[in-house]
């Protein structure tokens, strides 16, 4: 055995969340892993289609949900095709936890705003049920969702949990034109829709993740209604190989984005190179 | 090498070009430079340090070299042939680049090289040149030197390879291709190699294994040479580049043997004559094709 | 441990004996064009002790350039994974030269970060390194100026300064001096002051010539390279870069690593780790087509970055031992040695510290 080698996982629910981005869940074959995996909101690991290759993807589950992890993706390369090909009861392999986390334990006693684009929801998803999971443990939550258009949107179920919810302020929105004609949301891109949402700062964190140009318009907006840029959290993705800092794929900077991310606050994004 | 020089500066300061490729004096030796400004044109020399081919600065695939703006290139004759492959395989315009011809007498193995130039030290593809004037050219400069040192010796190690036995040949080759790391510096120097997206990176499917394994790297190499069929302008870079001493040169060669005998065709300099890859004769050898 | 000799005679019967106890030899040896490469011997007359730096480092003896991981093989509906060895049969590296034993010792850091790499430390555990004090290649060579030098002791378990008629040796590490309790007879000690004293005045002699060829301030060159990421320089000195990875391929330091599952059939495969390098543009490339280092300045530039800032930040030292071996076999004329000496001006001026055009 060496760290290169993963665990083996059994596929045992497969979820299409749109028509091209698909959840898989998964259950460690060796019963002890089953019995004792943990992790912590934010970190990722690299989950193998045996013959393709490995793909990193942050954990998207909770870790307060101890039966099961979940992945998120899209196919857009050789392993994540492979992937898609597989289906309940296929075995994948599993590297990780790897990575640093959201500090939500520095975040309880203080009110948390999610803004998540497309699939960017699924890093957050993690923490927003790691969160709800102990609800009195936090102020008011608010979530800004986004997708191109409905169909994009992730989640769709949990989606509505949260509305349901009287404990969560949930703002959904679809860029202009990806409305559909029962759409009830908002319409407008995800940082103007923050900017509408106008959410407090006042003893509170964010939690910011999605395409590169939905954070880039979304931490200004952030900084704007008063957000000090390190209490703003938002995850980096990066073209990863070893998940473990040996590889050198991942370097932005000074920080390998596998050891001293993938989570990283404004501030720290503020002084990296935009080699990312 | 005054005359040089002197073009360079006319073409400069007269806005004809804003980038002129050349070679200057470096730390070990000739290395290629590229003088933007008029004042520095006096760091162009020609010496037979000068073996580095530098039509593949001329890529449309090197935003950082394409963002200076229109190139002047020295060309010796066998960079002649690779800027007409070029030009040939329209990877860039006549009408984008001045192509100032230099005369040359061969030029050593390795540019670090002080000299004098001996049948020792020349490039194995200098002896017995034809191209020493290059005909590919807008300007031309430098006095005709005399011939380059030594006997020509690819062809005679071609043919001691082609009297081997196949298992002998395939030995040899596996011995010197364990040696190969997968740099691609072979493919990053050539001239004539500039997929957008090269078939060894691709990944789905994955055609060629990108280990560096023996089934690997033939794979690799083997894939190059036939697709550098009729193609390769027999610079050298590869070669050159190769810091594991491999001959390709030898690879490159055979199949330009080949290609000769089939089509009649030699890397010329002359980018109106078709490559065989991207013209048909009716006249063309079939018999290979059932 | 009392310095002590060995003569070349005694030498050879020292390498046959650990090649019919079955331990693998690596030395500077001739490969069929006649350069010195470090590969297997058998005999210690196939080796080149001295000659010619080889072209390549002795990375590839603890990071192969490919090296299977794990295999797996597809049954029915589930997979099973084959591990691989993680502990190696014994090998002595006869003949290091001192930057490249430097640069084993410096990439422990990186192995050893956080998670041990296992398949990197088996080897080293197994390598016993004897490296010979270095005689100075050419003008690109700037060993001392990183830190080490054509004596340095750093990562050698035994260190070898040629001498009349054979060797002074001296045990560096406790597995060194395990080497020569185990082949006692074949050392005696150091006859007198006249032959440790020949051996001084080569490490000092050679030590100051390289030391004319670069001077830097390490700490001054991190400086400036933290602060003038948009400097410039980066944009004037990468024009005749191929983005070959020549370089690194050559290189005892850089490591970086691709990881590809190779299919054998359809059921089963083996999942390898291969050299790749920062110097390609696919490095980084997204699947979505992005690349954050989209040209070849920021490339180069990554390069010097992560070898004279990043790694130092990190792990306290830089990733180069001062080879010379990138200048050298650089096809474009590109020059590690010539850029640092650049940079160290620019330091000197106080000169441009900020963002330049």
């Amino acid at each position: 055995m060496n760290l290169y080698q993963p665990n083996l996982v059994t596929i045992s629910d497969v979820i299409d969340e749109t028509p091209d981005t698909r959840t898989l869940r998964l259950t460690f074959q060796d019963p002890q892993l089953a019995a004792g995996f943990d992790f912590k909101a934010g970190q990722f690991g690299e989950y193998s289609a045996f013959g393709a290759g490995e793909s990193t993807f942050c954990i998207a589950s909770s870790p307060t949900r101890k039966d099961s992890i979940e992945c998120t993706f899209k196919a857009v390369g050789k392993a994540t095709r492979a992937m898609r090909e597989l289906g309940a009861g296929d075995t994948m392999g599993f590297r990780g936890p790897y990575g640093n986390h959201f500090p939500v334990d520095r975040m309880e006693k203080a009110s948390v705003v999610f803004v998540a684009g497309g699939i960017g929801l699924a890093p957050v998803r993690c923490v927003i049920w790691n969160v709800l999971d102990t609800r009195e443990a936090f102020e008011d939550v608010t979530i800004v969702y986004g997708a191109r258009s409905v169909s994009d949107l992730v989640y769709k179920r949990e989606l509505a949990e949260w509305a349901a919810r009287p404990d969560v302020k949930l703002w959904q929105t679809v860029d202009p034109g990806g409305e559909a004609p029962d759409w009830k949301g908002e319409i407008g891109f995800v940082p103007a829709i923050v900017e509408k949402a106008a959410p407090s700062a006042k003893n509170a964190f964010a939690v910011v993740c999605g395409p590169p140009v939905m954070i880039k318009y979304t931490l200004p907006v952030l900084e704007k209604l008063g957000f000090a840029d390190d209490r703003v959290y938002t995850t980096l993705e990066n073209r990863m190989k070893c998940g473990i800092g040996k590889c050198g794929r991942c370097n932005v900077g000074p920080v390998y984005v596998c050891k001293d991310g993938p989570v990283f606050t404004a501030r720290e994004l503020a002084a990296l190179p935009q080699e990312y | 090498m005054k005359e040089l020089q002197e073009l360079a500066r006319t073409l400069l300061s007269s806005g004809t070009v804003k980038v002129v490729f050349g070679w200057e004096e470096g730390p070990r030796g000739a290395r290629p430079a590229f003088i933007t400004d008029a004042a520095n044109a006096g760091r162009l020399v020609f010496d037979h340090r000068c073996s580095h081919t530098l039509a593949t600065y001329l890529s449309p695939r090197r935003p950082h070299m394409t963002r200076l703006g229109k190139a002047a290139i020295v060309v010796k004759g066998c960079d002649a042939r690779a800027v007409a492959g070029l030009l040939r395989e329209a990877q860039v315009k006549r009408e984008d680049v001045v192509i100032i011809g230099v005369r040359c007498g061969g030029v050593a193995a390795d540019p670090a090289d002080a000299g004098p130039l001996t049948a020792e030290n020349v490039a194995e593809r200098c002896p017995g040149c034809t191209a020493r004037e290059p005909h590919l050219a807008d300007h031309m400069v430098g006095e005709t030197k005399p011939e380059p040192p030594g006997a020509p010796t690819r062809d005679a190690r071609i043919a001691e390879l082609d009297a081997m036995s196949a298992p002998e040949r395939w030995a040899f080759w596996q011995a010197e291709l364990a040696r190969c790391i997968r740099c691609n510096a072979c493919r990053e120097v050539c001239p004539m190699c500039f997929c957008e997206r090269c078939v060894a990176d691709k990944t789905q499917p994955q055609w060629l294994e990108s280990s560096p394994h023996p089934r690997g790297n033939f794979a690799w190499h083997v894939t190059r040479a036939l697709h550098q069929a009729g193609r390769c302008a027999d610079c050298g870079e590869c070669a050159r580049a190769c810091p594991a001493g491999i001959p390709l040169g030898l690879l490159n060669r055979k199949i330009a043997g080949i290609v000769a005998d089939r089509f009649d065709y030699r890397a010329t300099d002359d980018p109106s004559v078709p490559a065989p890859i991207g013209a048909f004769s009716v006249s063309d050898r079939q018999e290979f094709i059932l | 441990m009392i310095a002590k000799t060995i003569t070349a005679e005694e030498l050879g019967a020292l390498v046959a004996d650990l090649v019919s106890a079955g331990t693998r030899v690596i030395a500077p040896a001739r490969a069929a064009d006649g350069k010195v490469d470090y590969r297997a011997i058998t005999r210690f007359e196939e080796a080149a002790i001295g000659a010619e730096l080889p072209r390549r480092s002795l990375k590839e003896f603890f990071l192969p350039p490919t090296e299977p991981l794990f295999s797996w093989h597809q049954g029915k509906g589930d997979v099973t994974v084959k591990p691989v060895a993680v502990s190696f049969p014994p090998h002595v590296v006869l003949g290091a030269r001192p930057c490249d034993a430097a640069a084993v010792e410096i990439l422990d850091r990186v192995m050893g970060w956080d998670y041990r790499d296992e398949l990197w430390f088996g080897r080293r555990e197994a390598t016993t390194i004897v490296s010979v004090a270095c005689p100075g290649v050419d003008g690109s060579c700037f060993c001392t100026a990183t830190g080490g030098g054509p004596d340095s002791k750093r990562g050698s378990d035994l260190m070898m300064v040629p001498v009349d008629g054979g060797y002074l040796v001296e045990a560096v590490t406790p597995k060194g001096q395990a080497f020569v309790g185990a082949h006692a007879a074949r050392f005696v000690d150091a006859a007198d002051a006249g032959t440790t004293a020949a051996a001084e005045a080569f490490r000092t002699g050679v030590r100051s010539r390289v030391a004319e060829h670069l001077t830097l301030s390490l700490p001054a060159l991190r400086r400036w390279l933290e602060g003038s990421f948009d400097h410039e320089l980066w944009r004037a000195i990468v024009l005749r870069c191929h983005g070959c990875g020549a370089c690194a391929s050559v290189c005892p330091t850089c490591h970086c690593f691709d990881i590809v599952d190779e299919p054998e059939g359809v059921r089963a495969g083996t999942r390898r780790r291969n050299w790749d390098t920062c110097q390609t543009a696919r490095f980084t490339v997204h699947a979505s087509g992005h690349n954050p280092r989209a040209d070849q300045n920021a490339r180069f530039r990554q390069r010097v970055l992560h070898k004279f800032s990043i790694y130092p930040g990190r792990f306290g030292e830089v990733l180069c031992t001062g080879c010379g071996r990138c200048a050298r076999a650089c096809p474009g004329g590109m020059d590690l040695p010539e850029v640092l000496k650049t940079i160290t001006a620019l330091v000197g001026t106080g000169a441009s510290r900020e963002a330049a055009v």
